[in-house]
């Protein structure tokens, strides 16, 4: 299946590719790793009439921290944030959900930036960023502007980005002490998207769940937070019964769509399952 | 539609072409540039027959336009044998019965190719995990293995 | 020969004598060998010659337009803006097609008619609907969506039983009856009712095995070209069935054999589903005859997946077994509902394949099988490893663990009490069919050994008392291999069987040249089976020569002789056969044209490391490349007469080793399959009770193939043959939705197991019961593992799940469908 014909633009800067991305909307689409737009673009559910290649942008990948912040360019790649000591030292909940995404080719050209820009329900980054309460960065020709990343997913493969806007970065703040986080799916094979996946981070302080943030892939759009679960943890000692009692609120808290896959039914019981068994995991972790 | 001028080595060999911005890296490779060994499996990016190496990463040249590949050094499974001999990792895929269609195999043979460059004593687990990113229908894998393990082996004693 | 028979068969004469020529030997200097493949240094290079690598000059590239919808009527296709696009040479739709192309090749009877272009009406989604020949894929691609197609939306039908009461706009094929069953007949071997009347217990299970396909990662594609002024075709494909009935192809185009040349290439995978791909070389022939010029049509993954006319077996059974009290199966009988899809192509044949091993490895005395076969809106089944009778050996699995289960008796212990014993064969079932040789005990007690069952009992219990759900599923299946033609029609209707054709044979043309290199032709193409190293291993057997010193070739159907090809795991049996018949001749001469040449008796000699000399003198002998070029250009200085005419060559067709008619009433089948490998397959899985999800922790499979050429490439169809049998039992389905769209319609929603899901290691055994009728006792082993994995696993999981009251009687077993089952028993 070959992709239809469209128009290429090669910017050799962020100016220049928000230059292009205002001159070409709304018909100009941003080309980073391509690996879920091309799939898209070559079985023709997509036809972009300008693809604007945004990969040799210099400055769009470095991996740093800055204050209290990991921050990530847009277009670091999933294999290098995967490989990052960075990131296994600020935001371990992305590596071990890292885990779980495609495969050792996809993750070398896949780019953050562009897997959250995309915004699959089943993908689990968006998922990993709601549970960090991470910021997306977003600049257009005209503005900069940062959107928190529980605001950022609108729907299934909708974001608030706007008209001629690009996400440049992504800003997390880092792991603290007390922390633990844990990442938990289930998917029909390896590397597939998730049925369900689960990010669940919880603070410990004084033997008592003082923060807890539990964000689920897999549902009616990316990155749900479950609010009403993690109101139910803190104050508790996350012994196994305040877990349990927790989890049992999420399969009331997500809306899933279903599939052939998985029906709503058995999201909801996965998005139970899957939330205790994070919770558990990142409980052991906060010690 | 204008056509874009790219410069690129594949296998070794610097290349000028004019390409259509869409054109596959894999049609690319296989009909202008009549390098035969990359296959073309789903063209979604899931079975991996196309697997190619982009500045040392393996990549799915289904998911790479040719434009992108511009200024960039590609390897395809072409350019494994030197010298009409066969390389190590495909003397040891030989010797490991692991193919039986072959369809799949240049592909396994990139990601080997990139595991073994960045990491010549590979543990078992690595080479699964590497395996298990390409879809084979004919053998179950396990041969996949022990060929790549063998291939190890083999590069480790020729470089004694 | 002292033989086993069920009363209702007549005994006398029933099985003709074996022609055998080369029994089994204790050792062999290549046989048994595990050379290293002859086919695989041009394979790893890149230089496999696939389809998709042939480049004809002028030649151009074909798109199909594919239907969007499971079943409508085309009421127009305006094809004008897709002519009109730059570099399109031609837009053809099915009308026009029809116009000079007629039906494609199909072995149903009566026929149900099939347009390599859809007609009048589209009966699924992905059927083509139109094409586009263009100066590339890309520019055919983008002139298919400008094709503009109205459609009238038919009524869907995607359900079997609901296609049995389809009625008016329903029916797919209205010229064939008046609802969408293609045929329904009742086959009774045995005397059924009088076993069940006499039984002590009746299990009853209601059984659905979903469709699943071969999908090789390589797709089918042909490049036609076609000569104007001499009328001819000639075709470059990845189909199997040129030298045996390609010639159909032609038919459909208007042309003679006479004028058609079909060339095979080195194929990427078949499984069965490149048996005879009649339909996309009819379109490529069909296109370059009316584009003037060579035509590529390669299908797509989304081509194949949707329309590639090789679905596997969709069917509903619901069964009864008889038992006595101790376990003894008594009788077997069920109704079995099969959704063939859109079209009918090899009509039942899959149930032919079935009823040949029907009883599996058991003592069943009698059988019933209701067959109803339903035509539905989906792609048409064609062949995937096993052809249907991988479906019987699970749905007998099934059943007989249901009996242990009901009878309270261990699963191992029941298949014991009724195994076939090995004084008793050869055994013929009461289907008429007969099983060679064999030993099941040998084959369990070998496979629990490997598996260590008392190992693995031990972790099932301690991993039960920490509340982990691990199970132990076991398999004891047949593999029937070398199959006879009598299965595509012995179940049609006897007034109107259809083409009662009754030859499978494979030849070979052995040649040897001045220089003594022996070159063999092969008529059948290589399909990731290992078709030359068998042939190399067999013939340096024969010569006793090295391996090196022979070539082997692939003949078009201009040069090549009847040739079946591969398929019910015949090939390696068959082309043994061949060889032999056309060694002997060759041998013969070598040793007449020696014998004169060292003025010794033909009787006194013998082949030796490359050479023919005098047994027990080793001084005196000569090469064979010093007697091939003495034959080759001495002519007058050997004696007058045909036997010494110049050259060293042979020519030899092998018919099937063993088969006979049916009975005319069908009261049996006659022997129609009776190369009968056996196995055994051991999984130990754990299920994640709350997701569903399954871990195959280990697993082991003992195979029985008969004599094992390469025990190497023979355990690589065991464990590539199990890795399709877990992706069939756990992973994969062809799904339709109500509306008969294809919900699965990618490689990222069909599953193909990645090495990820595999188990950490398949633990291959081996037995070996030379078959009585066979060249060197070889049996067929090709289809391997996928035989014998679903019973297993299915098995496996219900142990597992055992507290939850678990039955595992549909596949696939995904995640979601296990976790499915759980929760209804934890509501119990």
């Amino acid at each position: 299946m070959k992709p239809a014909p469209f128009e290429y633009v090669r910017p050799g800067s962020l100016a220049e590719a928000l230059d292009a991305l205002a001159r070409h909307a709304p018909a100009g689409r941003i080309l980073a790793g391509g690996q879920s737009l091309v799939p898209m673009m070559n079985l023709r559910l997509v036809k972009p009439a300008v693809l604007i290649d945004i990969n040799r942008v210099p400055g769009l990948a470095d991996i740093r921290v800055d204050g209290g912040e990991l921050v990530i360019g847009a277009l670091a790649r999933h294999a290098a944030l995967l490989a990052s000591e960075l990131v296994a030292k600020h935001c371990p909940l992305m590596v071990e959900a890292y885990r779980c995404v495609a495969h050792g080719p996809i993750r070398n050209r896949g780019t953050l930036g562009g897997n959250i820009s995309h915004a699959d329900p089943a993908s689990e980054m968006p998922a990993v960023l709601a549970a960090c309460d991470a910021k997306i960065g977003v600049r257009s020709a005209k503005r900069a502007r940062t959107i928190p990343a529980t605001e950022f997913f609108t729907g299934p493969l909708t974001t608030a980005l706007a008209e001629g806007e690009m996400v440049t970065e992504i800003r997390i703040p880092t792991a603290k002490p007390g922390q633990g986080a844990a990442w938990q799916e289930a998917a029909n094979r390896q590397g597939d998207f998730a049925m369900a996946g689960v990010a669940a981070i919880v603070t410990v302080a004084g033997g008592k769940c003082t923060h807890a943030s539990v964000a689920v892939a897999g549902m009616e759009r990316p990155g749900v937070r479950l609010p009403a679960v993690e109101k139910k943890l803190v104050g508790t000692t996350l012994d196994d019964a305040a877990i349990t009692a927790a989890a049992s609120m999420a399969s009331e808290a997500v809306r899933p769509s279903g599939s052939y896959h998985a029906d709503p039914i058995y999201k909801r019981e996965l998005a139970e399952t899957l939330t205790a068994r994070a919770l558990a995991a990142a409980r052991e972790r906060a010690r | 539609m204008a056509l874009i001028p790219i410069s690129l080595k594949v296998n070794g060999t610097r290349f000028e072409r004019a390409v259509e911005p869409r054109r596959l890296l894999s049609d690319f490779l296989r009909e202008d540039l009549g390098l035969k060994a990359t296959h073309v499996g789903c063209e979604h990016g899931v079975c991996g027959t196309c697997t190619v190496l982009m500045d040392g990463e393996a990549v799915r040249s289904c998911l790479s336009f040719a434009v992108q590949a511009d200024g960039c050094e590609v390897r395809t499974a072409d350019g494994l044998a030197q010298g009409g001999k066969l390389s190590a990792l495909q003397q040891a895929f030989w010797e490991k019965h692991g193919l039986q269609c072959g369809f799949c195999t240049p592909g396994m043979l990139m990601v080997a190719t990139e595991l073994l460059e960045r990491n010549a004593k590979p543990t078992k687990a690595e080479i699964e995990e590497a395996v298990s990113s390409n879809l084979c229908r004919c053998t179950g894998y396990y041969n996949i293995v022990e060929s790549v393990q063998r291939a190890a082996e083999m590069m480790q004693e020729g470089a004694k | 020969m002292t033989a086993t028979f069920p009363k209702h068969i007549p005994a006398e004469g029933y099985i003709p004598p074996s022609r055998q020529q080369e029994p089994p030997r204790k050792s062999y200097k290549y046989i048994g060998q595990n050379l290293k493949r002859v086919e695989d240094p041009r394979l790893l290079t890149g230089n496999g010659q696939y389809i998709d690598d042939i480049v004809l000059p002028n030649m151009a590239h074909a798109a199909v337009l594919r239907s969007d919808r499971a079943h409508a009527r085309i009421k127009r296709i305006d094809t004008s803006k897709a002519k009109a696009l730059a570099g399109v040479y031609l837009v053809l739709t099915g009308a026009e097609a029809k116009e000079m192309t007629g039906a494609t090749a199909q072995f149903a009877s009566p026929p149900v008619v099939q347009y390599c272009l859809a007609v009048d009406r589209v009966r699924h989604v992905g059927e083509a609907v139109a094409a586009v020949v263009a100066e590339n894929r890309y520019v055919a691609e983008d002139a298919c969506d400008l094709i503009e197609v109205e459609y009238q939306d038919l009524p869907v039908v995607v359900d079997p039983e609901a296609a049995m009461t389809s009625s008016g706009d329903a029916v797919l094929h209205p010229e064939r009856g008046p609802n969408n069953i293609a045929q329904h007949r009742t086959f009774t071997f045995g005397p059924v009712q009088e076993d069940f009347a006499k039984a002590d217990v009746v299990v009853k299970r209601t059984l659905r095995w979903g469709r699943s396909g071969a999908q090789p990662l390589e797709t089918v594609g042909c490049i036609a070209a076609y000569e104007p002024g001499s009328g001819k075709f000639t075709m470059h494909t990845n189909s199997s069935f040129l030298n045996y009935v390609g010639w159909l192809v032609g038919a459909s185009l208007g042309v003679p054999a006479s004028k058609l040349n079909l060339i095979p290439c080195v194929t990427g995978g078949s499984f069965g589903s490149k048996l005879f791909t009649h339909k996309v070389m009819t379109l490529a022939g069909t296109l370059a005859r009316a584009a003037g010029r060579p035509v590529k049509y390669l299908e797509d993954r989304l081509d194949n997946i949707t329309s590639c006319d090789n679905h596997g077996s969709d069917r509903l059974y619901r069964c009864e077994l008889a038992l006595k009290r101790d376990g003894t199966m008594q009788s077997l009988r069920f109704q079995v509902i099969d959704d063939y899809g859109a079209y009918f192509q090899f009509g039942v044949g899959t149930h032919g394949n079935s009823l040949c091993q029907i009883v599996g490895p058991y003592r069943i005395n009698s059988i019933q099988m209701e067959l109803i076969a339903v035509l539905t809106n989906k792609c048409q089944q064609g062949a995937y490893r096993g052809f249907g009778s991988e479906v019987t050996n699970w749905m007998l699995e099934r059943m007989a663990d249901a009996a242990a289960d009901e009878l309270k008796m261990d699963p191992i212990e029941l298949r014991r009490r009724n195994l076939i014993q090995p004084g008793q064969f050869p055994y013929v079932i009461p289907s008429g069919n007969l099983y060679d040789s064999g030993n099941y005990p040998a084959v369990l007690e070998e496979a629990l050994r490997i598996a260590e069952l008392p190992k693995w009992n031990k972790i099932r219990d301690e991993a039960r008392a920490k509340g982990r759900c691990v199970g132990i599923g076991i398999a004891t299946c047949q593999e029937r291999s070398v199959f006879s033609a009598t299965e595509f029609w012995s179940l049609n209707g006897t007034e109107n069987p259809g083409f009662t054709l009754t030859s499978s044979p494979e030849s070979t043309q052995i040649r040897i040249d001045p220089t003594g290199a022996i070159h063999v032709t092969l008529g059948s193409p290589f399909w990731g089976n290992s078709p030359e190293t068998m042939a190399v291993q067999i013939v340096a057997e024969q010569f006793q020569v090295d391996p090196s010193q022979v070539n082997i070739v692939y003949a078009d159907t201009q040069s090549g002789f009847n040739s079946t090809g591969p398929g019910g795991s015949r090939f390696t049996v068959m082309i043994a056969g061949a060889i032999v018949g056309a060694a002997k001749q060759v041998k013969d001469k070598l040793l007449r044209v020696s014998g004169h040449m060292m003025e010794a008796d033909v009787g006194d000699l013998e082949f030796r490391a490359g050479k023919i000399g005098v047994k027990g003198v080793p001084g005196k002998e000569k090469t064979i490349g010093e007697v091939a070029l003495f034959a080759h250009y001495f002519r007058l200085n050997l004696p007058a007469g045909d036997a010494f005419a110049s050259g060293l060559d042979a020519n030899y067709v092998y018919d099937h080793p063993l088969t006979t008619m049916p009975a005319a009433d069908r009261s049996h089948l006659g022997i129609f399959y009776p190369i009968m490998g056996h196995m055994c397959h051991l999984a130990l899985v754990e299920v994640d009770p709350k997701t569903g999800k399954v871990a195959i922790l280990d697993y082991v499979a003992v195979h029985d193939a008969g004599t094992v050429v390469n025990p190497m490439t023979l355990a690589g169809h065991i464990r590539g043959g199990t890795a399709q049998g877990i992706g069939t039992a756990l992973y994969e389905k062809f799904h339709y939705d109500e509306t008969g769209q294809l919900v699965t319609g990618t490689f990222a929603d069909y599953l193909i197991p990645t090495l990820a899901e595999m188990p950490p290691a398949i633990r291959v055994g081996h037995v070996e019961t030379p078959s009585p009728f066979t060249e060197y006792g070889i049996k067929g082993g090709g289809e391997g593992g996928r035989m014998g994995a679903p019973g297993a696993l299915s098995r496996a999981i219900e142990d597992a799940l055992s507290q939850y009251g678990v039955r595992c009687d549909e596949l696939p077993l995904t995640p979601r469908k296990v976790r499915e089952l759980v929760r209804a028993g934890e509501k119990r």
